[in-house]
């Protein structure tokens, strides 16, 4: 059964009177309980696809849905920079959702959750005590806790060192392989990308242009991906950028 | 230690008023010794004028620091969450913001009388814009990517407002009356120039009239002190319900 099934998806932003399409018209689905990564570089739609899968942003046209109708899709998404609430303590941030309806989440789920992402020394710290790496982490506790159908993530992971990059990568392997819920993750990292995807969709210019099935066990040894890699970056092409910035600045030579 | 050295230049200051007092820098009259004033200061104490004078003062600055708040504060919540709809009221607001509360006195005692009303209204006056400004600024100044989180969890346009938009203005709120406080207890002198019969600015007033300039100064002691201990009172009671408004900037470079 598919979790998400996107047709003839576009989508137009105004720049300076003009029409610039950041998505063109893009198709596709995926599966339940599926990793799917979206790499490509920078500019060529990603943020703006995860937007529309919220519901941030409408599209111009197309749809974004589950297949056969059913009920709303129920999304969740971590953004790339935690945007936790400074005013709420680590683990008033990761019980938002259930807050902001004026509930509480069980203790037993709200301290397995914390301890899971290991928080647990920091739950009543403020996001200003803690590290870039805990707070990303408490970023994805709140959307996990949220309980979404999907989970989407926007290179979450490309403000924080290498090596919390790294740990925060197999965490997020081993949260999925518990709960095998369906995630959407973009990234410009093929490296990443090779790491986590069970299928990667490369975008360029606003365009699904290519679509690779992985079907490697986790964790992944990369140094033996390096066919795969060499592909990928063959996909995503090697002009210089793509976007509306690139195309005012050609707008303004010409 | 950090305590005295901290109280040192107020100690300063104080020691030069007595020097000058005692090596007769100025006429004693013109600025009496501390000890003029500070047996003034005893003697008004002890006989309940100054508590009296004291406690009609508080009671004006919080009834119309606490009225502006009433109306700055939600005129502030609205104006910064429809700011196109608002703009038009802006001349209005700010016509009224560079109008000195005191030269409103004459409409005021017309309109009013000469009783509570038109003193209170004149602290209303002083205090309301600091309070409406920095709301107004607050919400304009909200993160929009704290809404989206909201958003993307789908929240009511309400939660939102109550959840993550109303605790995100509140340290430019504190700000806004801790000004107005300040604004109110300066326009003190003002209000009570109206047909007052307590007050410290009536003290003052009347220890001018008398010429007592000793008298004088125990009222101007007697506001400032009491708007720093009301103030220090404000940030001690906020920073225990809301710590976090008071941590410094994160390290992280974080929105
Ligand atoms: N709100 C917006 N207004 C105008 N242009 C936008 C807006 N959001 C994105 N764009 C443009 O759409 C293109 C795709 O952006 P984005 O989806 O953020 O790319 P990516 O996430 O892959 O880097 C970029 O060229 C960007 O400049
Ligand atoms: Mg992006």
């Amino acid at each position: 059964m598919d979790a998400l099934d996107i047709r003839n998806l576009r989508k137009e932003f105004l720049f300076d009177g003009g029409r610039f399409p950041a998505l063109k018209g893009i198709t596709l689905s995926i599966p339940a309980g599926m990793f799917a990564v979206f790499v490509g570089k920078s500019g060529c739609g990603k943020t703006t696809l995860l937007r529309l899968v919220a519901g941030l942003e409408e599209p111009t046209e197309g749809t974004v849905g589950v297949r056969g109708g059913g009920a709303p899709l129920r999304t969740g998404i971590v953004f790339q920079e935690p945007r936790l609430f400074p005013w709420l303590t680590v683990e008033e941030n990761i019980a938002f959702s259930y807050r902001s309806m004026g509930k509480r989440p069980t203790e037993e789920t709200l301290s397995a959750l914390i301890e899971s992402l290991g928080l647990t020394a920091f739950r009543r710290a403020h996001p200003s005590r803690i590290s870039g790496g805990m707070a990303q982490r408490a970023s994805l506790g709140r959307t996990l806790l949220y309980d979404p159908d999907i989970i989407l993530m926007d290179e979450p992971f490309s403000a924080l060192d290498y090596f919390t990059r790294a740990a925060l990568r197999d965490d997020l392997l081993h949260l999925w392989q518990e709960r095998r819920k369906t995630v959407l993750f973009v990234t410009h990292d093929v490296d990443e990308a090779l790491c986590l995807g069970q299928r990667i969709h490369v975008m360029d210019r606003g365009e699904v242009v290519r679509i690779f099935d992985v079907e490697d066990d986790y964790p992944r040894d990369i140094a033996s991906m390096s066919g795969l890699k060499r592909e990928i970056l063959d996909a995503i092409g090697n002009g210089t950028c793509c976007g509306a910035h690139h195309a005012k600045e050609k707008a303004a030579e010409a | 230690m950090r305590r005295l050295s901290f109280f040192l230049p107020s100690f300063l200051l104080l020691l030069l008023w007595q020097a000058g007092s005692v090596f007769g820098w100025w006429n004693a009259f013109l600025l009496p010794s501390p000890q003029a004033v500070g047996e003034t200061f005893l003697t008004l104490l002890l006989n309940g004028t100054l508590f009296r004078h004291l406690q009609a003062s508080l009671g004006r600055v919080l009834v119309g620091t606490g009225l502006a708040f009433a109306a700055g504060f939600p005129l502030g919540v609205f104006f910064g969450l429809f700011p196109r709809g608002c703009a038009p009221f802006l001349p209005i607001l700010d016509f009224f913001r560079h109008t000195p509360p005191l030269a409103l006195i004459p409409l005021l005692i017309l309109w009013l009388g000469i009783g509570e009303a038109s003193k209170i209204a004149v602290i209303i006056l002083a205090s309301f814009f600091p309070v409406f400004l920095n709301t107004l600024g607050g919400v304009a100044a909200c993160d929009r990517k704290l809404i989206e989180v909201g958003r993307s969890f789908g929240l009511s346009r309400g939660a939102i407002f109550r959840t993550i938009l109303l605790p995100s203005i509140f340290p430019h709120v504190l700000t806004g009356m801790r000004l107005a406080l300040g604004f109110g207890f300066r326009a003190l002198i003002g209000a009570e120039l109206v047909a007052a019969a307590s007050g410290l600015g009536y003290m003052i007033h009347d220890a001018e009239m008398l010429s007592r300039s000793d008298a004088v100064i125990v009222g101007i002691l007697a506001i400032g002190i009491l708007g720093s201990l009301l103030d220090a009172l404000v940030l001690k009671v906020s920073s225990r319900i809301a710590p976090w408004a008071f941590q410094e900037d994160d390290v992280h470079g974080r929105p």
